[in-house]
């Protein structure tokens, strides 16, 4: 802006009805204006491929699938007008629908917190100025690249398999492990697992979060006598409390829409007897094994919902642990 | 990277969280299918699924088209199975149906119901495939599709398994289901093989139900009763008791794969069952000579509930702009020797008796004794007609009835009206 003050004198005179407002500030707002909005129209222009995007990719097909929520849209036949149909039948009629809510909500409670605390734990392990710590950090954010991929969950389905990694173990033990991936009551339990073991990304924003807390807190807490659990007690955890709120909900609302995991693990059915049915598995299998893409769209709309009402949830409750250092 | 403020994270969320419904809107639009001509030379698509191997000689076989009618261009779009049907639909939804398609006999109503397939008849001859085979690809008088060759689920047993463990290959002309399961637990006792493996292929439970006088599907009802289904579980869970076969769990697990994984094909098991044009996979993978044997009977059933059926048909798109391309295409894949001297038995024996008997003595040794298995049982089998609408679930429903009732989740009763309840749903739709 410090440049628009020195051409300042080149503008043309105000226009007689701005005459009321200070002359100084005036002239310099118009040019302002006038140069903000050259600006603006080239950041349009470079931004348009971005909207093209957005509307072709994104907002077109989302208020399309709004639509087809209230169709029976086949895929191979045009859609039909059936109101408030897919909804009533989601929430009153469909076992199924349920099952998949119960197995996410299990899914996302116990896997989520897991899988923070593990992270949490990791990043205080490697923030102690550990030789090669770049080394490990890329080490142990590897899972987290590979985890949501096709090659480990059938690796996955290896290692917990009848004759797999994990019973070969238990077997030196003279323990006769399940099938842990094909027995409905360990299933879920697996697909968990390797949830957690995919700690790698909220692990690397806690490091960086870390990272921010002033060494300075330390020291004084160190000369007053405070021990180091007393210091993550009252320093790191409340300090780093912006970063658990944003890892919580990034993560809550990607396991919500976990998918591959389960399809592969389970071989696309949910199976055993629906023990890893996850929402948008079945959602899937309703658009694409059904050919009922209207209720499909319904239950994507559902999901939604659902995760802007628990996100929202979770805005609201953060307000009492939530410790932002530059607002309070 | 600051994390610390609000209005970052909202935004964050939000659009992590509107990703699912963009996933689910369908862009439509699309050009209509086929190609315009060029110079009178017209295009077609031809979509089809499977191996590796069989995109080769599906290449060489649309080659060899393409000499012989030089004014038609075929472009193969092949996919692997699993993502065949959503791309399928995904096509046909966009207007972009591919001219010619491959489809199974479960998803042919779903197709021809909606109107997605052309009535074939007079679009090529058909005189010389099987007449009872062909009618198959009927739905209500017209000829949606067309076998490109058959099939037949039976008992594939490995008789070195079975001289292992002392054990002769039993007379298949009347053994029954308890002679079946006592042969399985007597060979799984000697511990050189497990027995048999089960599985819960509709097919088999068809045959069952066709023994006890009941059919799988009667119009767009299942035509089974309660009693079938429980006495139908009552024979898995009887492998299961006495060690015929393996525990639930690896029953599952061996359930998700294909033959080179299952028991037979690894060497594991002595009997199993399977569909006829397997047979050449699981020799394969196994390394041994397996043969073919009837399925076993009920004591005192009257027909053997035995049915041919088409491994998969040809059809073609409603939308289709070049419908004479696409029948004189599929007339080739069926009726020229040309074709099936390439294909051989890779999508099931060709019907064509005359296309049957020029490539005969090309076909593979497993191959050729599945077609004289089938000539040997041919008398005995039931006609097959395509199930209705919804049958393309059937599987997965049924899987996941028997399941719980192998894990013991529910009883066989509340399994079976489940079952019912789900797979009439599925259908009437």
């Amino acid at each position: 802006m410090s440049e628009s003050i020195s051409v300042t004198p080149e503008r043309p005179p105000a226009a007689p009805r701005e005459a009321a407002r200070p002359p100084g500030r005036r002239r310099r707002t118009t040019y302002a204006n006038v140069h903000r909005r050259r600006e603006a129209r080239t950041a349009y222009v470079f931004l348009a491929p971005w909207f093209v995007g957005l509307f072709l990719i994104t907002v077109g097909p989302i208020l399309a699938s709004l639509y087809l929520s209230f169709t029976d849209y086949s895929l191979l036949e045009e859609a039909q007008w059936v109101g408030w149909d897919n909804y009533s039948k989601l929430f009153f009629e469909d076992t199924r629908f349920i099952q998949s809510l119960k197995v996410t909500t299990i899914y996302v409670v116990v896997s989520v917190p897991m899988q923070l605390a593990f992270a949490l734990a990791l990043a205080l392990a490697l923030d102690r100025g550990l030789r090669g710590l770049s080394f490990y950090r890329s080490i142990y954010y590897l899972p987290s690249l590979l985890g949501g991929s096709v090659a480990i969950a059938i690796l996955w389905r290896k290692i917990f398999g009848t004759d797999g990694l994990v019973n070969a173990v238990l077997a030196i033990f003279d323990i006769e492990g399940p099938g842990w991936v094909s027995d409905p009551d360990t299933a879920l339990g697996t697909l968990i697992l390797l949830h957690v073991w995919t700690f790698g990304a909220p692990m690397v924003i806690f490091l960086a979060g870390l990272r921010q807390i002033p060494q300075s807190y330390y020291e004084a807490a160190a000369v007053d006598g405070a021990t180091k659990l007393r210091q993550f007690r009252s320093i790191t955890l409340p300090l780093l409390t912006p970063i658990i709120f944003f890892n919580l909900v990034l993560e809550v609302i990607k396991s919500f829409q976990s998918f591959t995991q389960s399809f592969i693990v389970s071989g696309g059915s949910g199976g055993p007897v629906d023990s890893t049915l996850f929402y948008t598995l079945y959602l899937y299998l309703k658009g694409f094994k059904s050919y009922e893409m209207g209720y499909a769209a319904a239950m994507a709309w559902v999901l939604l919902l659902l995760i802007a009402g628990l996100t929202g949830v979770n805005f609201l409750a953060s307000k009492y642990w939530v410790f932002y250092g530059d607002t309070k | 990277m600051k994390l610390g403020s609000r209005k970052t994270m909202w935004v964050a969320a939000l659009s992590a969280a509107m990703l699912t419904a963009a996933a689910c809107g369908s862009g439509d639009g699309g050009e209509g299918g086929g190609g315009g001509g060029d110079g009178g030379k017209v295009s077609i698509t031809f979509a089809y699924w499977g191996s590796d191997a069989r995109q080769k000689l599906t290449d060489q076989a649309i080659q060899k088209f393409e000499e012989k009618n030089p004014t038609i261009d075929v472009e193969g779009d092949f996919s692997n199975w699993d993502s065949y049907y959503e791309k399928l639909a995904t096509k046909v939804a966009a207007n972009d149906a591919p001219d010619v398609l491959s489809i199974e006999i479960r998803g042919l109503s779903e197709y021809a119901g909606r109107g997605a397939l052309m009535d074939l008849a007079g679009k090529l001859p058909t005189a010389d495939l099987d007449q009872q085979v062909l009618s198959s690809g009927q739905i209500d008088g017209k000829q949606y599709a067309i076998p490109t060759g058959v099939n037949a689920f039976s008992m594939v047993a490995n008789p070195a398994a079975l001289e292992k463990a002392k054990k002769e290959l039993p007379e298949d002309t009347s053994w029954t289901w308890d002679q079946w399961a006592a042969l399985a637990q007597e060979i799984s006792a000697t511990g050189s093989a497990t027995g048999a493996e089960y599985n819960f292929n509709p097919a088999w439970l068809q045959i069952y139900a066709a023994q006890r006088g009941e059919k799988f599907y009667d119009g767009t009802k299942i035509g089974m009763s309660v009693d079938t289904l429980k006495s139908w579980w009552g024979i898995h869970q009887k492998l299961i008791e006495t060690k015929g076969s393996p525990d639930a769990a690896k029953s599952a697990e061996i359930g998700a794969t294909g033959p080179e994984q299952s028991l037979l094909g690894t060497n594991e098991g002595a009997l199993g069952m399977w569909w006829s044009n397997q047979l050449n996979a699981l020799s394969k993978s196994s390394g041994q000579e397996m043969t073919l044997l009837r399925m076993p009977k009920l004591e005192g059933a009257t027909t053997s509930g035995m049915f041919l059926q088409p491994a998969m048909f040809y059809a073609a798109s409603a939308k289709t702009e070049q419908a004479d391309a696409a029948g004189k295409f599929i007339d080739f894949l069926v009726n020229d020797p040309d074709a099936a001297g390439i294909l051989l038995s890779d999508r099931g024996l060709p019907t064509n008796s005359k296309v049957l008997a020029a490539v005969k003595d090309k076909l593979p040794p497993a191959d050729q004794k599945t077609l004289a298995f089938i000539d040997e049982v041919k008398s005995e089998l039931s006609p097959i007609e395509a199930p209705p609408k919804g049958a393309l679930e059937m599987e997965d429903i049924l899987k996941r009835a028997s399941e719980e009732v192998v894990f013991g989740r529910a009883t066989p009763d509340a399994a079976a009206a489940k079952f019912l309840e789900e797979a009439n749903a599925a259908i009437a739709g």
